[in-house]
């Protein structure tokens, strides 16, 4: 009782530097148990798959050997695992954007297509001097992703159209009508196999391979785009007046309305913003993977955001490390494949795995709770 | 255009209307019950994936069309309740874990088939069997009527069929009362004693038991294998119709026939100078303007019910 009365009682006195100390590592501790959960999650799916292996009565060991080293046995594999992890850091940011607002646009693999597209008509028949060959595009594309992303984010947040079945019709649209260009419009006449011009010269994102003397495939500048765009994405969210009301919004969004923000714009523009984002992958797998446009250039990568952002808890900051990480098990999937004949198709049934332990709240909450129990006893 | 009338009224095309509506009303029936149970599944899709893997394997080995057919659907089921018990018990997201599902679907089946075939793309290279077609006796010899309602796969009439049974199911009988007023709302559903857990179970499991029929039908009726992503977005196009048909079976239903007549004619129209990825858009965009008239005129309902609401006040 005598204690409740001293002075130094928090409740009676507040002492400013103590309580930004206690906050502080209050969310050191909430960011270690966020990435141990991850961990964990990615740890016991890998596990799961190898089980998968072993019942099946594959070799499980060499399989995990070609999957977990495979990406840095030789450089050029190694290549391939920069040039994936660049468009997947790209549209794990997109989702990102979203995802913050608690809205799920799938839209991802469809606005690529549309940047890529839009870039390429520039960069293919239009000269122009070197980086405004590259910076002209860029900007063309993300004002085509802003506004194929508007279109769902408008149809939900105004008529309250679900944006899962939205965003999936136009990606089939796009995809259609993308495949419609290759074939009549893009394609030279009279050429053996489906595919454009090279872009031009100076629309070329520079190989890192030529950069560092190094056969590094086709990884190019582009994972440097990659990361700026981790820091303009994390300002956004983190530092302007537009990511706090999508933070808002995604904490409650009845308390973001009566608080007198327009949801309904917020919540489009998020959509947009997406698509913008997504967008500039689409450059990338133009201008710096392919250097022209090839039949189905975004295949594959269709759900690949989701995971990325997911794994990063919707942190830009995070988005790079968990995009290399996807990527590194993504072409560790493709050697694997070569090397030890197990299907590529592990891969998503990890990935599907992963999903659904990062979103069983319950398994979250239980290891929250069993560390603050740890925490007190200690 | 002539070209194209004359293919849209015969008898030929009515019939294969209905062949391609049947992947996408069994489905959309089952999406309708969870989404009328408040628990909108997404993973139709995955789940007519597993349904139609399963069901094309177990019809190869046991050599009898009937146990591809329990075993595709048990499957399904099994699928769906996966779902419920992610969304339930672990409180994952049910949007986040059906995609989850659905990809686990894509890459799980193939995953067993190239184990079992060494081949990639399907099962082209075993033989499976088939549901049944049925000829109607009497029905079959009625000039154009015949040709349209008799001979159609078993499933295509266990599709409509379903239309009729999930509406009595709805809205003349208890279980479907109480399921429709868990999703309604389901704090008053159990202020009234209403078990609404087993109701939300029961509404995906049921959505699990309608596309796995559809995706029974799709790799045991409309073709005679499985093939990687066969199901190409029906899931989705399903989840359309229903919103389309404003949430009653009836309305799922020429939702569906809808779509389906647009897939037919997209079929149809391919051999006409039209470039076919544009045909083929048709459902695509048919499924996107739909959203948006749907909600238009969800808004209007409810501007005129606050209207309403208004006058009774002012009087």
């Amino acid at each position: 009782m005598a204690a409740t009365l001293t002075p130094t009682n928090p409740s009676q006195s507040f002492d400013r530097q103590a309580e930004q100390a206690r906050v502080r590592s209050e969310r050191r501790r909430t960011a270690v148990i966020d990435l141990a959960v991850t961990l964990g999650t990615v740890v016991l799916s890998l596990a799961l798959a190898f089980l998968v292996l072993l019942i099946l009565g594959k070799d499980p060991v060499k399989a995990f050997t070609a999957l977990l080293t495979g990406p840095l046995s030789r450089i050029n594999r190694t290549g391939r695992w920069i040039e994936d992890a660049t468009t997947l850091i790209i549209i794990g940011l997109s989702v990102t954007i979203a995802f913050r607002a608690r809205q799920f646009s799938l839209g991802a693999l469809g606005q690529m297509y549309v940047g890529a597209t839009v870039a390429a008509i520039l960069m293919i028949y239009v000269p122009m001097p070197p980086v405004i060959a590259i910076a002209v595009p860029i900007v063309a594309a993300m004002a085509a992703g802003f506004l194929i992303g508007l279109l769902p984010g408008l149809m939900k947040s105004y008529l309250g159209a679900n944006e899962i079945v939205s965003t999936l019709m136009l990606n089939e649209i796009i995809v259609r009508f993308y495949d419609y260009l290759m074939t009549n419009v893009f394609t030279p006449k009279g050429a053996q196999a489906l595919r454009s011009e090279l872009v031009q010269p100076n629309s070329m994102l520079a190989r890192l391979g030529d950069l560092f003397k190094a056969n590094l495939g086709r990884s190019n500048i582009g994972i440097v785009f990659a990361l700026v765009l981790v820091v303009v994405v994390w300002v956004l969210l983190a530092r302007t007046p537009f990511g706090y009301e999508v933070r808002t919004i995604g904490a409650n969004e009845r308390f973001a309305r009566y608080g007198g923000i327009n949801t309904k714009r917020t919540i489009a523009l998020a959509f947009a913003l997406g698509g913008a984002v997504a967008s500039v992958a689409g450059v990338h797998l133009l201008a710096g993977v392919h250097q022209r446009l090839i039949p189905g250039i975004a295949a594959g990568l269709g759900f690949e955001g989701i995971v990325v952002a997911l794994l990063a808890r919707n942190n830009p900051l995070l988005v790079p490390i968990t995009g290399l990480f996807y990527s590194y098990l993504r072409v560790g999937g493709e050697i694997m494949e070569q090397e030890a004949s197990v299907g590529i198709e592990i891969v998503q049934v990890i990935q599907a795995v992963i999903i659904l332990l990062l979103t069983a709240q319950v398994l979250v909450d239980w290891v929250k709770t069993r560390n603050r129990r740890l925490a007190d006893r200690g | 255009m002539d070209q194209v009338l004359h293919v849209v009224f015969s008898a030929t095309f009515i019939a294969a209307v209905l062949r391609v509506t049947t992947p996408i009303v069994l489905p959309a029936l089952g999406g309708l019950i969870s989404e009328l149970g408040g628990v909108g599944n997404i993973a139709l899709e995955g789940i007519m994936l597993v349904a139609a893997c399963t069901g094309v394997l177990i019809s190869v080995y046991t050599k009898s069309e009937w146990l591809g057919l329990v075993a595709g659907v048990l499957m399904a089921i099994l699928f769906a309740l996966l779902l419920a018990f992610f969304h339930l018990e672990l409180r994952a997201d049910l949007i986040l874990s059906a995609i989850a599902l659905n990809i686990l679907a894509s890459g799980g089946t193939i995953f067993v088939v190239f184990l079992l075939t060494k081949d990639k793309s399907g099962t082209s290279t075993l033989i499976s069997k088939q549901m049944p077609f049925i000829q109607i006796p009497v029905v079959k010899d009625i000039p154009v009527i015949g040709e349209i309602v008799s001979g159609q796969n078993l499933l295509t009439y266990v599709a409509l069929l379903a239309t009729a049974a999930v509406a009595i199911f709805l809205y003349r009988t208890r279980p479907g009362v109480h399921l429709r007023a868990v999703g309604e709302n389901p704090e008053a559903a159990r202020s009234v004693g209403i078990n609404v857990r087993f109701n939300q179970y029961l509404a995906l499991g049921l959505s699990g038991l309608l596309a796995g029929l559809g995706g029974i039908y799709l790799s045991m009726g409309y073709v005679k294998f499985f093939a990687r992503d066969m199901t190409a977005g029906r899931g989705f196009i399903a989840l359309a119709a229903i919103y389309l048909g404003g949430k009653t079976p009836l309305g799922t239903l020429i939702a569906a026939l809808v779509f389906g007549a647009a897939d037919a004619l997209s079929v149809q129209l391919g051999n006409l100078r039209i470039p076919s990825q544009f045909v083929q858009m048709i459902p695509y965009v048919a499924t996107l303007i739909s959203l948006v008239v749907y909600a238009l005129i969800q808004r209007q309902r409810v501007l005129q019910r606050q209207r309403r609401f208004r006058q009774a006040q002012t009087v």
